[in-house]
């Protein structure tokens, strides 16, 4: 807490402490109820959990099928599911292949699947994101450090709906004889976004 | 997920849509919150997949009651929405957002 | 639709820029702002999709300037207000100035 009294922070800092006392007193808000949002938002949802469902995808040909075809009713084997938020969400899972590489946004606002990859970055939410990787998504991967072979087809998801997407990236070729541990390790968000090769 | 029928079952009902349907979204900006981006306006695109039922945004937005409805994958290629591209972009489309283009068009 | 949030495709915007390991909170308050937007969507007092309209009602200037959680703020209170649960009055303790 910012101890400058007329720090923008501060004031935006006490605005919400009067909404929550005033949400409080009138029997909409118990605070015990808002530590556990906030404890269940931070520990369930995380990207350790996508790079799980990666690296699976990976080494068993049938979960990876089985994954693309109806993600929701795969995650189950991997004790994983997409509730936890707001409301359900529909997961759709789009593999990079050799000749096609995927990209997710939200450019209304920002649906991304937090479950899965935790919570999105601030980036992922910005405008300069969100308004440019529909236009140009070989120059925003570029400057995210990642040069897509021009002969590779790019297909930009925009989940402006119930769907949540996550990228199902290629496993990299020199990754022969990891166990599934060690391949979610080589497995980031940035991959599972879209914005890296893995 | 959605329970119940299947998509195939489901496109055999009047007005649903199928893999394969080249549908057209609305050119027009409506006065209220909607799903469809302004970038994708008036474009063409392909169906791809279906995604279960929900209420439309518009109307739950405004307070107004409203049954699920199918809402679809559609793929839109990028050349159709801005200039000199060469990605696709796939964005979600409530059954009322499209309009079927003829088979013969 | 002409909102503000329905920026793709919208050109002029800065270059992207990236923060390594940032927190899913930048400040404390963010973080109740998420929850009570939670607990006030988990009551049925407002919708999903009422919460996002009243996003997208935000002024450009107030909207373009707003960091995310200043527009969850701002959205819930709105929200607030329109259904009758606070007065606009309730909402100002300090003295502050949002241009």
């Amino acid at each position: 807490m910012s101890d400058h009294h007329d720090s923008p922070d501060a004031t935006i800092s006490a605005r919400v402490r009067t909404i929550e006392s005033r949400l409080e007193q009138l029997g909409l808000l118990d605070p015990r109820e808002l530590d556990q949002a906030m404890a269940a938002f931070l520990s369930h949802a995380s990207v350790g959990n996508g790079a799980r469902v990666v690296a699976r995808a990976w080494v068993d040909e049938g979960f990876r099928k089985r994954l693309l075809e109806d993600a929701n009713a795969a995650l189950p084997e991997l004790g994983l599911s997409m509730s936890g938020g707001i409301r359900d969400q529909r997961l759709k899972v789009v593999p990079n292949t050799d000749s096609e590489h995927n990209v997710i946004v939200c450019t209304l606002c920002s649906c991304y699947p937090v479950a899965l990859l935790g919570p999105s970055p601030t980036w992922y939410k910005s405008e300069s994101y969100r308004s440019r990787v529909v236009r140009e998504p070989r120059a925003v991967l570029h400057d995210f450090g990642y040069d897509v072979d021009p002969r590779m087809h790019i297909t930009v998801w925009d989940a402006n709906a119930e769907t949540r997407y996550m990228v199902l990236p290629q496993r990299p070729a020199d990754s022969a004889g990891l166990g599934e541990d060690e391949l979610a390790q080589l497995v980031s968000r940035d991959g599972m976004i879209g914005v890296a090769p893995v | 997920m959605q329970p119940g029928i299947s998509w195939m079952s489901r496109t055999t009902m009047a007005d649903e849509l199928r893999p394969g349907d080249v549908v057209e979204t609305p050119r027009t900006d409506p006065p209220h919150h909607t799903r469809v981006p302004r970038y994708a306006r008036g474009a063409t695109g392909t169906v791809v997949d279906f995604e279960g039922e929900h209420p439309l945004p518009d109307n739950r937005a405004r307070g107004i009651a409203t049954a699920p409805e199918s809402v679809y994958t559609v793929r839109f290629a990028g050349d159709q929405l801005f200039d000199g591209t060469d990605h696709d972009i796939v964005l979600s489309m409530w059954r009322s957002y499209l309009t079927k283009k003829a088979d013969d068009e | 639709m002409g909102r503000i949030n329905d920026v793709g495709g919208m050109q002029g915007f800065p270059s992207i820029a990236r923060e390594d390991d940032e927190p899913a909170f930048h400040a404390d308050w963010e973080a109740h702002v998420f929850a009570i937007n939670r607990a006030l969507l988990a009551r049925g007092l407002y919708n999903l999709d009422e919460f996002r309209d009243a996003i997208e009602r935000m002024s450009p200037q107030d909207y373009l300037a707003a960091s995310y959680y200043e527009r969850w703020l701002h959205g819930v209170t709105t929200l607030l207000v329109e259904k009758g649960v606070l007065a606009a009055g309730d909402l100002v303790d300090v003295a502050h100035d949002h241009g």
